[in-house]
């Protein structure tokens, strides 16, 4: 047992059978691992849509990147690309990547970006990294290693001169590479005039400019300015804050060699915002996250790490969160694959299914035959729990929508009241009813306020919202997966379908008419105004008119506003929009088995995800209960000490009370005192037990950090918190 | 050693402060702490609570100055608050430690029950502290005259500093018998049941009034600088000599004191974190890497772990607390030992690299367990570089543990990105043995025993010449123990002094005998600047005072 303790050694190694051998045989070894979830249903859903989600990512990532990448590679390619493209001596074309803080969301850009270098400019790219340079020496090597072993291995059997000779890393020097590069392009070139292969670039890519010793930079800057002349090299520097970050590390003398374009990326907040929106508020996902749990993971992005990446990883352990070891959770599945999953479930998981909360409403609802059915019949129960989970699917389809046809429609009123972003107005629409909010009437009357163009513009990209949404959900069809066995039912579901696909063509149906509506209306009423006020202008200019003026508008107030009947359509369109958010935005929480789709056990989570080591440390040491729940330690005051507290934990209680330096007699005659109180100084002056649980409290906190020695006064500790 | 006099100066001020032949005193002071328990137990809320008014407003404003939301879902009600971890305390002073102490005999209900049966008992409690307090009866009456002075001189006493956090109150009564009996007010409030003197009840009067003084007292953060801008050290000057048995040498796992009660509770603690496993090899799976934290030795949990669950699997377990552990180590374990290759590449990106197709090429899953990935000798940069870049491979599942409290900070952002940790709380309080046990501790009497033990194992290995050469050294060394500057015995002298003794007969000889003591850092050569050589043994000097005993015995 005790195999890992040694005097000696610091690491220790349990090889468990393996053993290093290309003949090993592959299957073993990865299905041992996998073998230990496999089999559940709820873990095939969870890997199922957290591949689909993958994908998604990766989709969005390269729709994203595509841009910017395609204006960095155009912006390459422009050099040397041509022969009559004229270079100034010694100046190295380099390409300048702002990319923003967040710095592990910039791997995915710089793998994607030498790809397509790849694809479409060289072979031959080199990415150096800071980690790997410590000297100059370090850089060269490594990137002369890239640039020539990379084609090494792309060309090994047909480029017989190059691998004739394995290349070692300590020979790569930027002599070997010139050599290289000339053997291969210059040579074959000129003899087969191919005009084409002469020109590869090298592309050297630096992705965390900041993090480099910029001595070793300008270095690395002047010895390529030297070789530009036979090596057609172009640098790329991904720089986290400002250009002025390479201004400030390169002097005048290095700079002057550098042809820098800046590209600019995407901020984190727009990324994330992207991310969110075209992922995970959409009614494609499965899974859902509640109010709460998701305003903590986007504020979890915007105090802490600004990371894209980090806040998908944080989705990511919500929905393993949610899945883990809950077969019922494998109803949290794409509509398709809903049938199967119920009639997979087993009767205990039906049985916990009955259990949840949600489930009461739905139960008072019924009438008492189909209660008892719904209890004593499972196969009642399954048939009732695919209606309410298609039901489900129905109400988040609409429920999305509605909330990204609110997000466009008070994207631009004034006060911000529920938000800008599509996030935003998720998380409020998720915690409570939407519609009964004042901000939401509030924001009902702004828009009760917009000018005919200003309405009509809101509303056409509505509709834009409203055709793309039904355009990708349209191949789905949920309709025709329905079961045979159910026909009898279905009808039924049809006809409670007021939400889903149907809810959205009536919107839409509705929002062309209004549409229609309001760019034909004849605002009547406001042209006459505005004669109205053409006619009296006439009036103003005429000198001392004032009273005239006031006597004008007197007259206006008290003339009853006719409404025009552009004024009279938008009041219907606004009720209507009342109306529909009304239907359509309802909270999560009030549906029947919302909690299978939606994730909200946040609490528990939190403390996964921002993880609180100081604060355990702290209510461990002061309140040691807390966790042991023993009856000896209760204090009466989280200041108070006793002598019945674990050794560590009184220590600590009586350095707080001390100052900066501790005088390790005087703590140790406290801890006597409290742990022995009815002994008396002598009696504690020869305990040595004392004296080692002492030694032992006080070597531990030192071990937490707590204190540490100090060379100031003899035996005096220094505390290190205060 | 003239600042710590001060210290102990401004200290005596406040015990002889309320002395009533010197009312004009107490004007001049600018505070006065309060001297109670139940005082300072009634204030402190009342310190605490404006404290963190104002923090929360400024940190509202720095929030709305940098942007206008602010972070709702992230902070909840059971939070520890920042103010318990973090707050300015309040400048402490010895009473504070008495307090505590105090109150915690006063809870114990033994001694009440004792209190309350014999007023001497409690008598007896506190009488042999007296026998504690060192300082002698005239030093202090030397001292007191120095306060009166220091008092009208300059009011404004830096942080007290004490002769002893156990200045017996008693003992002071008895001195200052003369004057005024009351100036051990920490002692008898709280107890009626004791019977005192009528005078202190006045003096407590008046104490009261000087309570609602004290209340109005808020800790400002100015307070963080004045605490660490004074030079002085404001503790008493015990030491650790005056215990009686200072060299305790075993440091088996059997000291370790653990109530029953707590032992049960803990297996408890340690049965539901190993429940948690599945939950962590499911997480693991998944690539994320799993921190553990809290109070109490997390290593015998992995061990478990390990055991239980990573039985078919390759392991590598690091014990972070070891201290001459280099990250060397860790890359060569798995890329020589496990993997099979004869050399570790030197850069980061390489090995990192090399390890990731190797493992994928196998289909092989690394798991790779830290104990204290927070560990001296992982402190570096470098170290944390190189495993979060091997954390991040597909392929390879940390576990590691933190235990200091600072362990976040070795982190930023695309380190915690490449980790990936999912944090989990299993505070255990299973002591730290191993993890402490290379820690040289500062217990000094410990680290002494190293020493002795050391010493005694060369010296036992000399040469009877040796031996008294060396001892010749202590023995000069510790006669000349109570000079300040002990410059070491010139060469000249031991030279002679060994050949009174018959020990050397040459310069030269005595030469090679000190190479070996120099050799093995037992003797130090320091020349002086008139070019003669001074030899002294950089031990402490009752350390030799000990071997010399234990050798001559």
């Amino acid at each position: 047992m005790e195999s890992t303790v040694s005097v000696s050694k610091g690491v220790f190694l349990f090889p468990n059978g393996f053993q290093n051998s290309k003949t090993f045989s592959k299957k073993k070894t990865n299905l041992l691992f996998c073998k230990l979830f496999q089999e559940e249903c709820w873990y095939l859903t969870y890997r199922k849509n957290w591949e689909a989600i993958k994908t998604k990512l990766n989709e969005l990532n390269q729709r994203s990147y595509s841009v910017l990448l395609n204006d960095i590679v155009n912006y390459i390619k422009q050099f040397y690309g041509s022969e009559e493209a004229f270079m100034l001596e010694g100046i190295i074309p380099s390409a300048t990547l702002l990319t923003g803080v967040s710095q592990p969301d910039h791997v995915s850009q710089f793998d994607a970006l030498i790809n397509i270098t790849k694809d479409e400019i060289s072979p031959h790219v080199a990415i150096v990294n800071s980690q790997d340079s410590l000297s100059l020496k370090h850089i060269v090597e490594n990137m002369v290693w890239q640039l020539i072993g990379n084609d090494l291995k792309n060309d090994e059997e047909c480029d017989v001169l190059s691998t004739k000779h394995k290349l070692k890393k300590s020979q790569c020097t930027m002599k070997t590479l010139k050599t290289w590069y000339h053997s291969k392009y210059t040579n074959e070139s000129t003899n087969k005039k191919k005009k084409l292969i002469s020109t590869k670039t090298l592309v050297i890519v630096i992705p965390d400019f900041e993090s480099f010793n910029c001595h070793l930079l300008q270095d690395f800057v002047m010895i390529i300015s030297s070789y530009i002349s036979s090596l057609p090299i172009v640098l790329v520097f991904g720089v986290a804050t400002s250009v002025s970050a390479l201004h400030k590390s390169f002097p005048y003398e290095v700079s002057s060699k550098l042809l820098i374009k800046v590209f600019h990326s995407h901020s984190s907040a727009v990324y994330m915002n992207q991310v969110l929106e075209d992922i995970f508020l959409t009614h494609t996902v499965p899974f859902h996250l509640s109010g709460k749990a998701f305003e903590l993971l986007t504020d979890v992005f915007l105090f802490y790490d600004f990371s894209v990446k980090g806040l998908v990883q944080s989705i990511k352990y919500c929905m393993m969160d949610h899945y883990y070891g809950d077969n019922t959770k494998a109803l949290c599945c794409n509509r398709e694959d809903l049938e199967e999953a119920v009639l997979n479930l087993s009767p205990n998981d039906l049985e916990s299914i009955r259990q949840l909360k949600s489930f009461r409403p739905y139960l008072e609802k019924q009438d008492c035959r189909t209660k008892i059915s719904l209890f004593e019949d499972d196969q009642y129960f399954r048939d009732a729990l695919y209606k309410e989970l298609m039901k489900l699917h129905d109400y988040l389809y609409s429920f999305y929508l509605c909330v990204k046809l609110l997000s466009t429609l008070i994207k631009d009123i004034p006060n911000n009241l529920l938000g800008k972003t599509v996030r935003e107005v998720y998380t409020k629409c998720a915690t409570e009813c939407i519609t009964d909010t004042p901000s939401f009437k509030e924001c009902m009357q702004l828009l009760s306020f917009q000018s005919q163009i200003k309405i009509v513009d809101t509303i056409t990209g509505a509709l834009k919202l409203l055709n793309s949404h039904l355009q990708s959900v349209s191949p789905i069809k949920p309709l025709q997966a329905t079961p045979k066995k159910n026909n009898n039912n279905t009808d039924k579901v049809f006809a409670h379908r007021e939400l889903g696909e149907s809810f959205a063509k009536t919107v839409r149906v509705h929002l062309m008419t209004f549409l229609r509506q309001l760019e034909n209306a004849n605002t009547e009423a406001s042209i006459s105004t505005a004669m109205d006020t053409d006619s009296n202008d006439n009036v103003e200019n005429v000198p001392g008119s004032r009273y005239k003026l006031k006597e004008k508008l007197l007259k206006a107030t008290r003339v009853e506003k006719i409404q025009s009947e552009f004024e009279m359509i938008r009041c219907r369109f606004i009720s209507y929009l009342e109306e529909m958010f009304a239907k359509g935005l309802q909270p999560p929480h009030t549906q029947t088995f919302h909690e299978i789709m939606f994730f909200s056990d946040i609490s528990n989570v939190k403390k996964h995800i921002v993880g609180a080591p100081r604060g355990a440390l702290h209510t461990a040491l002061s309140d040691p209960a807390h966790y042991l729940q023993c009856s000896c330690c209760r204090l009466p005051s989280p200041e108070s000490v006793a002598g019945t507290l674990p050794d560590v934990c009184l220590a600590y209680k009586l350095h707080r009370e001390c100052g900066k330096h501790i005088n390790l007699y005087d703590w140790l005659q406290a801890f006597a005192a409290v742990v022995k109180p009815g002994e008396n100084d002598e009696q504690r002056h020869h305990d040595p037990i004392i004296q080692s649980r002492f030694t032992r409290a006080v070597a531990e906190l030192q071990f937490l950090g707590f204190i540490k020695s100090s060379k100031r006064k003899t035996d005096h500790v220094m505390r290190l918190t205060w | 050693m003239s600042s710590e006099l001060k210290g102990k100066v401004s200290d005596s001020e406040t015990e002889t402060v309320d002395l009533p032949d010197t009312p004009s005193r107490r004007t001049g002071r600018t505070r006065q702490k309060p001297k109670k328990y139940n005082d300072f137990f009634e204030l402190s809320p009342s310190k605490r609570k404006p404290r963190r008014v104002s923090t929360s407003s400024e940190e509202d404003e720095i929030i709305d100055d940098s942007c206008p939301q602010k972070p709702r879902a992230l902070f909840s009600d059971d939070d520890v608050e920042g103010q318990d971890i973090f707050k300015f305390k309040g400048r402490h002073t010895k009473h504070d430690l008495q307090n505590a102490v105090r109150s915690a005999m006063m809870n114990s209900p033994k001694v009440i029950l004792t209190r309350l049966k014999t007023p001497k008992k409690v008598i007896n409690l506190h009488s042999p502290i007296r026998k504690a307090a060192g300082t002698p009866r005239h030093v202090r009456e030397v001292i007191k005259k120095r306060i009166i002075q220091e008092v009208d001189s300059d009011s404004s006493g830096d942080f007290s500093g004490s002769s002893s956090d156990f200045v017996p109150d008693e003992s002071e009564n008895e001195e200052q018998s003369d004057s005024s009996s009351s100036s051990s007010t920490s002692v008898e409030d709280e107890k009626p049941q004791r019977k005192d003197s009528v005078k202190t009840q006045i003096t407590r009067n008046r104490n009261n009034k000087m309570k609602i003084k004290d209340s109005e007292y808020i800790v400002k953060p100015d307070n963080y600088f004045m605490m660490n801008s004074s030079k002085k050290i404001a503790t008493s000057d015990h030491t650790l000599a005056r215990l009686k048995n200072m060299n305790i040498q075993d440091n088996s796992p059997d000291t370790v004191h653990i109530s029953t009660e707590h032992r049960k509770k803990i297996a408890e603690l340690n049965y539901n974190h190993r429940q948690l496993f599945d939950r962590w090899l499911y997480e693991l799976s998944e690539n994320f890497s799993i921190i553990l934290y809290g109070i109490g030795s997390k290593r015998t949990l992995l061990q478990q772990f390990q055991t239980e669950k990573l039985n078919k699997f390759p392991c590598i377990m690091v014990n972070g607390f070891f201290p001459s552990l280099t990250i060397k180590d860790i890359l060569e374990s798995i890329v020589v030992d496990l993997l099979g290759n004869t050399t570790v590449p030197s850069n980061i990106g390489s090995v990192v690299k090399l390890i990731d197709s190797q493992l994928s090429e196998n289909s092989v899953d690394l798991f790779l367990i830290v104990n204290n990935i927070d560990g001296p000798m992982l402190r570096n940069s470098k170290s944390q570089v190189t495993l979060a870049s091997l954390s991040q491979i597909k392929n390879v599942h940390t576990i590691a543990t933190i235990d200091h409290i600072n362990a976040p900070l070795l982190w930023d952002y695309s380190k915690l990105s490449k980790y990936n940790f999912s944090w989990w709380d299993v505070t255990s309080f299973v002591p730290y043995t191993e993890e402490t046990s290379f820690e040289n501790s500062i217990m000094t009497h410990k680290s002494g025993a190293l020493q002795l033990s050391s010493l005694r194992s060369v010296y036992q290995s000399l040469t009877s010449n040796s031996k008294g050469i060396f001892t010749i050294l202590i023995e000069h060394q510790l006669a000349n123990q109570k000079q300040a500057h002990y410059q070491g015995l010139p060469f000249k002298d031991l030279y002679s002094k060994c050949r009174e003794q018959f020990l050397v007969s040459s310069d030269l000889a005595l030469r090679a005998q000190l190479t070996e003591f120099l050799d093995h850092k037992l003797v130090k050569m320091k020349r002086t600047l008139d070019g003669s050589e001074n030899l002294m043994i950089p031990i402490n000097n009752a350390l030799l005072q000990q071997f010399l005993e234990q050798q001559t015995s």
